[in-house]
């Protein structure tokens, strides 16, 4: 028993700490972006709903990155079979499932004062982001009803390059059939105040850390499983 | 080249012969369409404006009658233990899937065939179109390549029949969007065509060529 524990925790203790450091540091971080999301000033417009943004978008950026580890992952392993590939694009897929909840359900809130209704089909963005969620999750559901290992491996690897290339033409199709959605704000950087400007970077630096933090820690996690699993075959 | 479109056209003709004498899947899925129809009929209320809702009601049928097209073309083949023996000859994985996949295409085809000329009896839509031949024609290829990717994916699963639905159907959104548009042209909504046409074949190409190449991986065990 104990020979297994010391054996399952050599080598990662290096990587450990670097992890909880980051952990630590993100908290922090998320903190200080509260409060800088809390100090700057409301929009003329949309008033204080507008501060949906600063989770919002920092959240989709990070899903994107998360779906793009997937595709990097799958790809590596359908070229090598590399267990650790494997592990990486099955982290990144659960986190990138979480960030596009949080990315659509606040996206909702935020268009039901603005446009009226929770939800519009014709725009790109939405229809697309759905997709993606819908696209992962059912990554997520092959991961779990697939045989582990090989076949798990594989089959989702499939279902993630091929989800991948789908949800920017599902988002071009849409934009084909016509489009609502509001400019990025960021795309005219002048155009905001310091302090919101201020306020998104920081946000947006911390939701990313803590991205890779969570990636991090679930990566460890299933590296600790994979090990197990390993032990109790032999 | 010329060994992959024969073994392409090998596996095609044994599935078409196969559904030639068993005659499963096209009576089911031809009684389906049309019960479809029977439900959308008092589901919607067609006595007004039957024709606005005409494409809408042709693209739910078409889609849930492709999932049992396609998930039926490697399921039997999983009840058959009959995919392993053909794995093991030397053909290509491609050939093997592209075989199967127009065999599928075919038969929806035929579902098709019959869903157009009944949805013109009940929701007074056109019975013949080229248009609307053209956008069905074109969106079944691609829906073909994604649905039998992932048909020959859930077959050797436990759940294969909870899988393919939630795999394929979010896939083929472009297909429903850019086909829906060109079937809304077809049924005399007005606006034009080619446009939507032209994209579904882009679409065409890159899926048929994505499924292919993905072919080899999911037909591997």
């Amino acid at each position: 028993m104990s020979t297994t524990q010391t054996q399952l925790s050599t080598g990662a203790t290096a990587r450990t700490d670097l992890l909880r450091i980051a952990a630590i540091a993100d908290v922090l971080l998320l903190l200080l972006a509260a409060g800088l999301v809390a100090a700057a000033p409301a929009d003329t417009v949309q008033g204080v709903v507008q501060k949906i943004f600063y989770l919002h978008v920092p959240a989709a950026i990070g899903a994107y990155l998360a779906f793009a580890l997937v595709l990097v992952g799958g790809l590596v392993y359908l070229w090598n079979e590399s267990p650790a590939a494997d592990r990486v694009a099955r982290v990144a897929a659960e986190v990138g499932l979480v960030l596009t909840t949080v990315t659509l359900v606040m996206g909702s809130i935020w268009a039901r004062p603005i446009w009226g209704s929770y939800w519009v089909w014709w725009d790109a963005r939405l229809v697309s982001t759905l997709v993606l969620w819908m696209v992962y999750a059912g990554y997520l559901l092959v991961r779990r009803i697939a045989a582990p290992g090989r076949q798990a491996g594989r089959f989702a690897a499939v279902v993630g390059i091929v989800g991948f290339i789908d949800v920017p033409i599902v988002h071009f199709s849409v934009t084909w059939w016509r489009t609502i959605h509001p400019p990025v704000e960021t795309a005219a950087p002048a155009a905001l105040p310091a302090a919101m400007l201020i306020a998104f970077a920081v946000s947006t630096v911390a939701v990313l850390l803590l991205v890779a933090v969570l990636i991090g820690y679930r990566y460890r996690v299933e590296a600790l499983r994979d090990r197990v699993a390993e032990a109790v075959d032999r | 080249m010329s060994g992959f479109l024969r073994v392409a056209a090998a596996v095609a003709t044994k599935d078409l012969r196969t559904e030639l004498r068993s005659r499963e899947v096209v009576p089911a899925l031809g009684q389906f369409v049309v019960l479809a129809l029977l439900v959308a009929n008092f589901g919607f209320d067609v006595g007004t404006g039957a024709d606005r809702i005409a494409p809408g009601v042709l693209w739910l049928t078409i889609t849930f009658a492709g999932l049992v097209a396609f998930g039926r073309t490697f399921a039997s083949e999983r009840d058959q233990s009959s995919l392993e023996p053909m794995l093991l000859t030397p053909a290509s994985r491609a050939a093997i899937f592209a075989g199967k996949a127009c065999a599928a295409a075919v038969l929806l085809l035929v579902c098709e065939a019959i869903l157009v000329p009944a949805m013109g009896v009940f929701f007074n839509t056109p019975f013949l179109s080229l248009q609307l031949a053209a956008a069905l024609g074109l969106a079944t290829v691609g829906m073909a390549g994604l649905g039998c990717l992932f048909a020959a994916l859930a077959a050797q699963t436990r759940a294969r029949d909870l899988l393919l639905p939630v795999l394929a159907l979010p896939l083929w959104i472009p297909f429903v969007i850019v086909g829906g548009r060109a079937v809304q042209v077809a049924l005399g909504g007005g606006g034009e065509i080619n446009g939507a046409l032209a994209l579904l074949l882009d679409f065409d190409i890159l899926f048929v060529v994505v499924a292919s190449l993905a072919a080899k991986f999911v037909l591997d065990d």
